[in-house]
């Protein structure tokens, strides 16, 4: 996603340098130096930028519903489409959770895994994992799995199975609430020009497929 | 880890610079809430949790750190300062001449999620007018917020407001049950274009699809006059179009006074609306990256109590203005120059005299002394 969204940041005029991206600095600035971008982890993106220590951020839905964040999200960029979905092995998966007596749900996602199933009113002990969840279910740690699924060949290679999706999720153009009053005319602006990429980009797609 | 060196989460020791700082502001701000003649109110530290489930919703309620009386009763410490406030007016104050002016300024307790520490507030610092509706009420809690702001040398503060009219009015005339109104808010909030106008296309089909865009436009960014200019040319209902000319009354005024570079004008604002009833606003500094105040009115909460009256005010986050005040690298008139003072002689009663005599004389002349033993001894 990192490299799609700087490709999509330099169509909008606001290049990084390759030698900048080849180094392995954290923190590197465009070479106008109007722009500052700062890497870090997915799931951290959220606190940069509601501590307001980025104005803006590039992150999954997925990342920001678990999160919670208090941010404004003026834009779906697009990238990185895939599927927050429940599932489990191939035998269970017409089965009804209400046949045991708590569900336990291997996942990333502690806080959208106990909304989801919380709604249908069905009881469950989340199991925290921070990777591979798809083995969970195969050596009995958990009945089912809250995980992302972008082609499902990783389930389907591990015998599971989708049983239903919570949510799509693509990456979103997150900003700063702070930010978003007090430097309004520059952050309208880099909306305006990364807005303009993605419809420039859906027209040609539809000449394409025409 | 040892007992002595854990600490609960949530709490906090401040010592040095940050105490003079804190105590500079808190004196600030109640040398200009008294000057627009607002009354100091000391609060309790805790009190039924029956009182702050009633004020604040019972969900909210959940945060607040509790404990059980004696009695058996179930007992919180405060959350909040403003729903203290408002009881206090509506079963102590019943008589009392309207308007009543109260400030405040004291520590809150509660639960904040991890993901919630950026907005985290412990100590507030604020005001309530109460019984007063008119426009001239909410005009005046936006301008002592100002003035505090200007009298921190917060100079670049900006205000955002709205009122809260504007949203239900225009959730009434799209005829949305109360699900989509939640889902409503949240697209507003979001400050999506596309998602906003998929929303209205899918809910409000009666408008054309340059209304909905025109819609879209002004709920994304705040702005000046030409924003309300521009709303109030969208076919609104009586309630919406209200709030707009009540907005616009409030934008004139700040205008006419020279304040509208610092005020903002934000038809997106929508968050707090179950608690707002009116005027609401969010206050920013460059210095800090989240928002330092809030504030509005809010006409239904003492009537929670039992007696219905109007009432706006605002609070700070002292812990917010502190550290926009700790970035701002200007002078810093809580640090006051120490006049270091010896005592030749040491232990000697005439040296000790002469000394301590010294001192008081500088004491007198409002000097800060630091007395310091005699380093030839």
């Amino acid at each position: 996603m990192q490299e799609q969204s700087l490709a999509l940041f330099a169509e909008a005029g606001i290049v990084v340098e390759e030698a900048e991206l080849a180094s392995r600095k954290l923190l590197v600035q465009t070479a106008d130096r109007g722009y500052s971008f700062v890497f870090v982890k997915p799931s951290d993106v959220p606190t940069y930028v509601e501590y307001g220590v980025a104005d803006v951020g590039i992150c999954g839905r997925d990342v920001l519903l678990e999160a919670r964040a208090d941010v404004h999200q003026p834009l779906d960029l697009g990238l990185g489409r895939c599927r927050i979905a429940v599932a489990g092995r191939r035998e269970v998966v017409g089965e009804d959770y209400n046949l045991l007596a708590t569900v336990r749900v291997a996942t990333k996602y502690p806080r959208i895994a106990t909304a989801y199933f919380h709604e249908k009113g069905v009881p469950i002990e989340v199991i925290p994992l921070s990777g591979s969840v798809e083995l969970a279910p195969l050596l009995g740690l958990s009945d089912r799995i809250v995980d992302l699924v972008e082609t499902g060949r990783t389930l389907q290679e591990n015998g599971l199975e989708v049983i239903d999706v919570i949510t799509e999720s693509t990456a979103q153009l997150i900003v700063n609430r702070a930010s978003f009053q007090l430097n309004r005319k520059r952050i309208g602006q880099l909306i305006g020009a990364l807005r303009a990429v993605l419809v420039r980009e859906e027209k040609s797609e539809e000449r394409k497929e025409a | 880890m040892s007992s002595l060196t854990k600490i609960p989460s949530g709490v906090q020791y401040f010592f040095d610079e940050e105490v003079r700082r804190r105590r500079y502001i808190e004196r600030c701000a109640m040398e200009v809430f008294t000057g627009w003649s607002y009354d100091e109110i000391l609060l309790p530290m805790f009190d039924y949790h029956a009182l702050f489930s009633r004020g604040m919703g019972a969900e909210r309620a959940e945060r607040t750190y509790r404990f059980v009386d004696r009695d058996g009763a179930l007992l919180a410490l405060r959350p909040e300062l403003t729903l203290l406030v408002a009881r206090t007016v509506a079963t102590r104050f019943p008589h009392k001449p309207r308007p009543l002016r109260l400030c405040y300024s004291g520590e809150v307790f509660r639960y904040d999620e991890p993901t919630e520490r950026a907005a985290r507030e412990f100590h507030q610092v604020g005001l309530e007018l109460i019984g007063e509706p008119s426009l001239a009420a909410d005009l005046e809690v936006l301008l002592i917020a100002a003035e505090l702001l200007t009298t921190l040398d917060l100079t670049e503060f900006r205000i955002t407001f709205s009122h809260a009219d504007f949203f239900h009015g225009l959730a009434r005339q799209l005829g949305l049950e109360p699900q989509e109104r939640a889902l409503l808010r949240e697209m507003i909030d979001r400050r999506n274009v596309e998602a906003l106008g998929g929303f209205l296309a899918r809910h409000a089909p009666q408008l054309s699809e340059a209304r909905r865009e025109e819609f879209c436009q002004l709920t994304q960014l705040a702005g000046g006059a030409e924003t309300l200019a521009r709303a109030a040319a969208l076919p609104l209902d009586g309630q919406s179009a209200a709030a707009v000319s009540h907005l616009a009354a409030i934008e004139q005024t700040l205008g006419a006074l020279g304040l509208d570079s610092h005020f903002r004008i934000d038809l997106g604002e929508v968050a707090n609306l179950d608690y707002y009833t009116g005027l609401t606003f969010r206050i920013y500094v460059p210095e800090w990256g989240v928002e330092i105040g809030s504030g509005g009115r809010y006409d239904q909460l003492i009537a929670s109590f039992g007696r219905g009256e109007p009432a706006v005010g605002f609070s700070f986050a002292l812990d917010a203005l502190s550290g926009a005040l700790a970035h701002h690298h200007r002078v810093s008139p809580w640090e006051e120059e120490e006049t270091p003072l010896r005592i030749p002689g040491g232990d000697h009663p005439a040296a000790l005299a002469r000394a301590f005599g010294q001192a008081r004389e500088l004491r007198q002349q409002k000097k800060r002394v630091t007395i310091g033993a005699d380093e030839t001894r």
